[in-house]
């Protein structure tokens, strides 16, 4: 099957300009698999918003192409591709417009044409993925921010798209809010959804996602596996990111019994333990 | 249009000239166009406003709205010839019959009002792209005493419009990635698939304009006299050109009582 082995998403040779001159996005080419969970990561204005919003045919390249399932995005309607890529926005209140919770939810469902019951079905199974089961006849302006954000999920979560892209999900989330909203990213990443997610917080990086893409001004700095990537402080510094602090004290620590690439505290405490058992310890 | 009503920063000699000399000239352009209704008079109020704009080098920023005015100055030209029927009949819109006669007149005073709108709306949009808001703001408190209020609620109207295009165009956004699509033909169905987009930013302005008014009086708006950091001065070149433009004024005026400039 030729289905099974082109990439869910191709970029080729992107370039992109808004009004201004100047290039946002300078050819850039990417390959996205099925059932990857990818981190798009930068500095602000390094053009990762733009980026994604090629993948749902929000924008169109202003030259190279964007293939979804193999089907270039440019003649695509973003209604149409939005059977296939779910976008789920920073601000819940660019969306939100229903007075209930249930109807919002229902919005995307109907616009699939989704049979009654099925929307009625979907959209109790978003709403307790979001963990807001009780609010169905909610009215949304009375849940706090966090929650209408869950509300913006839910809603794009019921639609089953086999790509579900997030810009920021947990940006302005305490860490209670940001760890369910990404654990409930995980849960579906292990349904077999494809997951493209942006965010400014490196720890999430090394606990959710699998590869990484670093922006920097619009070009692809690094393109790798999360733990090459935060390996390479120096290549970090050039987008003004810093790895995780537990990343940062295992170069700290040196070379020998410590490797670079260590992104948990986890893997750091089996570490020093085998290397306090082998008397070879940094750490006495 | 967007671009059309913002400031847009270069350095030509208009920009640097002082914000009540570019008012004055926006009014004299008004005058000028309402004096006259001569079609060649008006052609040259419209070239002189063209010329200010390059002058001031924002002809090209203006284009896309120079475009749209187009369109609506045709319209009017249109209008004008089909319902003017004074003059000589040059030709039958209909060909072969004597109905909607299209005169000589009828073009000349359509000419005539498409050129008069077109200077004046431009005449403004290049007071609006040369000037910084906060400048002119200043000079309609400070020169021509208008209350500070209203000056301000003129200057956030102006500010509002393109953060308010930029939020119909990421609501837009939203709905349209959760399959939303705006539909077809049927005028009904057509109002209804606007309520994704009315109902968010209805919402979104009036959150906006509770936190702005926070945000005026956390900053003492209405505290008192207000003094500034800046006050813009008059130069040679400001009173030399008000004195200029005072001087045309007066002229066609006097042309205008005398019967020239008129059809
Ligand atoms: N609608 C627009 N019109 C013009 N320029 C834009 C527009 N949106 C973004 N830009 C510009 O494009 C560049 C990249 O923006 P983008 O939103 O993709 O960055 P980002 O990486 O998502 O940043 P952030 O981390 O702040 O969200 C920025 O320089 C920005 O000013
Ligand atoms: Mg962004």
């Amino acid at each position: 099957m030729t289905a099974a082995r082109q990439p869910l998403i191709k970029v080729e040779n992107l370039t992109y300009q808004y009004n201004g001159a100047q290039p946002v996005l300078k050819n850039i080419s990417l390959e996205i698999g099925r059932g990857e969970c990818l981190a798009v990561i930068g500095q602000n204005g390094s053009g990762k918003t733009t980026l994604v919003k090629h993948f749902n045919g929000l924008l169109k390249p202003s030259s190279g192409r964007v293939y979804i399932n193999g089907r270039d995005t440019g003649p695509q309607k973003v209604s149409t591709l939005a059977r296939t890529v779910g976008y789920v926005f920073q601000n819940p209140d660019h969306q939100i417009f229903h007075d209930t919770v249930g109807k919002e939810v229902a919005f995307g469902l109907k616009n699939l044409r989704l049979p009654a019951e099925e929307i009625e079905r979907r959209v109790n199974e978003a709403l307790e993925a979001v963990g807001l089961t009780g609010h169905y006849a909610t009215y949304p302006f009375n849940l706090s921010k966090g929650q209408r954000q869950r509300v913006a999920l839910a809603s794009v979560l019921a639609m089953h798209t086999e790509v579900i892209v997030l810009d920021e999900p947990t940006t302005g989330q305490d860490y209670r809010e940001s760890v369910q909203i990404m654990e409930m990213v995980k849960n579906l990443h292990e349904k077999g959804h494809t997951i493209v997610f942006i965010t400014h917080d490196m720890s999430l990086v090394a606990r959710y996602a699998a590869r990484t893409v670093v922006l920097c001004e619009g070009e692809i700095l690094a393109d790798a596996p999360v733990r090459a990537v935060f390996a390479q402080p120096e290549l970090l510094a050039r987008s003004y990111l810093k790895p995780p602090q537990i990343t940062l004290l295992a170069q700290e620590l040196g070379k020998r019994a410590i490797p670079p690439d260590v992104i948990s505290v986890r893997e750091m405490y089996d570490l020093l333990q085998k290397a306090r058992a082998d008397k070879i310890g940094c750490c006495g | 249009m967007a671009a059309a009503v913002e400031y847009i920063q270069k350095d030509s000699p208009v920009h640097r000239l002082n914000a009540a000399t570019k008012i004055f000239w926006a009014l004299f352009t008004l005058a000028c166009g309402l004096l006259f209704n001569d079609y060649r008079y008006l052609l040259g109020l419209l070239a002189s406003v063209l010329l200010v704009a390059a002058a001031g080098r924002v002809l090209k920023n203006l284009l896309p709205a120079i475009t749209g005015l187009s369109v609506f100055a045709l319209i009017l030209l249109l209008i004008q010839a089909l319902f003017y029927d004074q003059g000589q009949v040059i030709f039958h819109l209909i060909p072969q019959t004597s109905y909607l006669p299209v005169t000589n007149y009828g073009i000349l005073s359509g000419v005539a009002m498409a050129a008069r709108m077109l200077s004046l709306v431009l005449s403004f949009l290049v007071l609006l792209a040369t000037t910084r808001i906060q400048d002119m703001v200043l000079t309609m408190v400070e020169k021509f005493k208008m209350p500070y209020d209203y000056a301000f609620m003129f200057m956030t109207t102006l500010r509002f419009i393109p953060t308010f295009l930029g939020e119909v165009r990421q609501i837009t956004d939203a709905q349209k990635a959760r399959g939303h699509a705006v539909e077809g033909f049927n005028p009904f169905k057509k109002i209804r698939s606007y309520a994704p987009v009315t109902v968010p930013l209805v919402l979104i302005s009036l959150n906006k304009a509770e936190n702005m008014a926070m945000a005026m009086e956390t900053r003492g708006y209405g505290g008192g006299r207000r003094t500034y950091f800046k006050e813009p001065k008059m130069r040679g070149a400001d009173y030399l050109l008000t004195a200029v433009l005072l001087l045309l004024l007066v002229l066609g005026v006097t042309a205008r009582v005398k019967g020239l400039g008129v059809m």
